[in-house]
């Protein structure tokens, strides 16, 4: 049988490119304060064009990055920042490099959303390089897929010295005694998961499992008011009607446990 | 003129003000998925679910510790995480100010303490794990004697297990049901 491939075997990983000192400080200076308009311009590196749709919704009269004097510009000869999106597959990596090499110095290069950082969803295929750090020397990542119009902004704000880092890497290391409280323990166990699997069916993954715990807190609630009632109100502070109707369901289920249990 | 300026008092002011103002977002708006490494046990579901293997368990046998990580750059907000967690540790946000300069701030860790088998000694889960486990299951048992046999139980590794199964189901002596055919 033939040897396993990966995709390691296949790529060769790049240089890092050099820069001057003199560029360096200059960049230092545009990255603390930049005191004037930037201009950005967009290299797609082979993402799915989502983040395309949100940066062009950053533009839009509703976030409005010009109000910072951001200014998307078509040529890479005219940017100050070079804005990368997607995983840089084998294909886009000289583009990439051109438009890196085409852009007067000091240039910022922001990398945008999941597939600019590390190559996203698409990271282990075999035409991907995995990330825009991978070819250029990257100033700020902005994860997101695709980052909101919002995240955006700030990716931009903390790029141009305007707002502040929030994530910090951390590591927690587990403490003496550290022991994890049982969920619902007042819940009937096969209760609990005909709940779940109830809200699942109904509304798929992630919702399924919000709406199922909604509706445990609901029953677990230590109030004087009646299971009944307090179903019934959780029901009725919900405006979505979709969600109303699962509540429903959920409560068929409860009922035909309950009375199962009793005959 | 005049109709131009009514037009835009009408309108009034359509820019969100966010940074000068707090962002808006809505309540199903999908941020960071936050961790909670004291509610975690390390079970590793979160890790096989994840899509973008954003999530990593890693094992170090010799240091007797398993760190999870998450890395915010590959991670894809889909809330896979959420699902299938079993004690809700880890749930999307609505935060979305993740933009770093240093690429290693994108990742968070957790270390945990590995559960050793009572009977062989070999390192097969977390600390956390085997505590959770058994008291889950313990919560089920009809007798306390029952919920201490799952306790012993759940403290042993799967080769183990299947060896004691071999044992006892010897010592219980099961009659032969298919001779009589
Ligand atoms: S980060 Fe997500 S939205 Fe952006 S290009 Fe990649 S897959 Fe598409
Ligand atoms: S939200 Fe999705 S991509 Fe992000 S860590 Fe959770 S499972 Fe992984
Ligand atoms: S699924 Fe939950 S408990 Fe299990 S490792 Fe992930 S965060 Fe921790």
């Amino acid at each position: 049988m033939n040897a396993p491939i990966f995709r390691d075997d296949l790529t060769i990983k790049p240089q890092g490119l050099s820069m001057s000192n003199e560029v360096a400080a200059l960049k230092g200076r545009l990255l603390k304060s930049i005191g004037r308009s930037v201009y950005v311009y967009r290299v797609d590196c082979g993402g799915c064009n989502g983040c395309e749709i949100e940066i062009f919704a950053a533009i839009t009269p509703i976030f409005d990055a010009e109000r910072f004097g951001i200014k998307v510009v078509p040529s890479p000869r005219h940017a100050d920042i070079l804005l990368y999106t997607g995983a840089v597959t084998r294909a886009m990596r000289m583009p990439g490099l051109r438009a890196y090499e085409a852009a007067p110095e000091p240039k910022i290069v922001v990398s945008y959303g999941a597939c600019g950082n590390t190559g996203g969803i698409f990271h282990d295929l075999y035409c991907v390089w995995g990330g825009t750090d991978q070819i250029v020397p990257v100033d700020v990542y902005i994860p997101g897929c695709p980052p909101s119009p919002q995240a955006t902004i700030y990716g931009f704000a903390m790029a141009l010295g305007l707002l502040d880092q929030k994530l910090k890497e951390t590591h927690h290391v587990e403490g003496e005694g550290e022991s994890v409280p049982l969920i619902h323990p007042e819940i009937p166990y096969a209760l609990r998961v005909a709940v779940e699997r109830r809200a699942r069916e109904m509304a798929g993954y992630l919702h399924g499992k919000v709406i199922a715990e909604a509706f445990l807190a609901a029953l677990a609630a230590p109030e004087p008011a009646s299971v009944e009632a307090r179903l019934a109100a959780l029901t009725a502070q919900e405006s979505d009607p979709r969600v109303v109707e699962i509540y429903g369901q959920l409560r068929a289920v409860l009922r035909a446990m309950v009375v199962e249990q009793a005959s | 003129m005049f109709k131009l300026l009514k037009e835009i008092f009408r309108t009034g002011q359509a820019t969100a003000l966010y940074p000068f103002a707090p962002p808006q977002t809505i309540k199903d708006s999908r941020g960071k998925p936050e961790h909670d490494p004291v509610k975690c046990i390390a079970c590793a579901a979160c890790t096989g679910a994840c899509p973008a293997n954003a999530l990593s368990m890693k094992t170090d046998v010799a240091a007797g510790t398993r760190t999870w990580a998450i890395n915010y750059g590959q991670c894809v907000f889909c809330g896979r995480c959420q699902e299938v967690c079993p004690t809700n540790a880890i749930a999307l946000t609505t935060e979305f100010e993740l933009a770093v300069a240093r690429k290693d701030d994108l990742i968070t860790r957790a270390t945990f303490k590995l559960a050793y088998c009572r009977t062989c000694g070999a390192a097969f889960s977390t600390l956390k794990e085997v505590d959770y486990v058994a008291r889950l299951l313990g919560a089920l048992a009809e007798t306390p004697k029952e919920a201490e046999r799952i306790r012993a139980h759940a403290e042993i590794c799967p080769a183990c297990k299947r060896r004691l199964d071999v044992e006892e189901m010897a010592q219980a002596n099961p009659v032969r049901q298919m001779e009589c055919l």
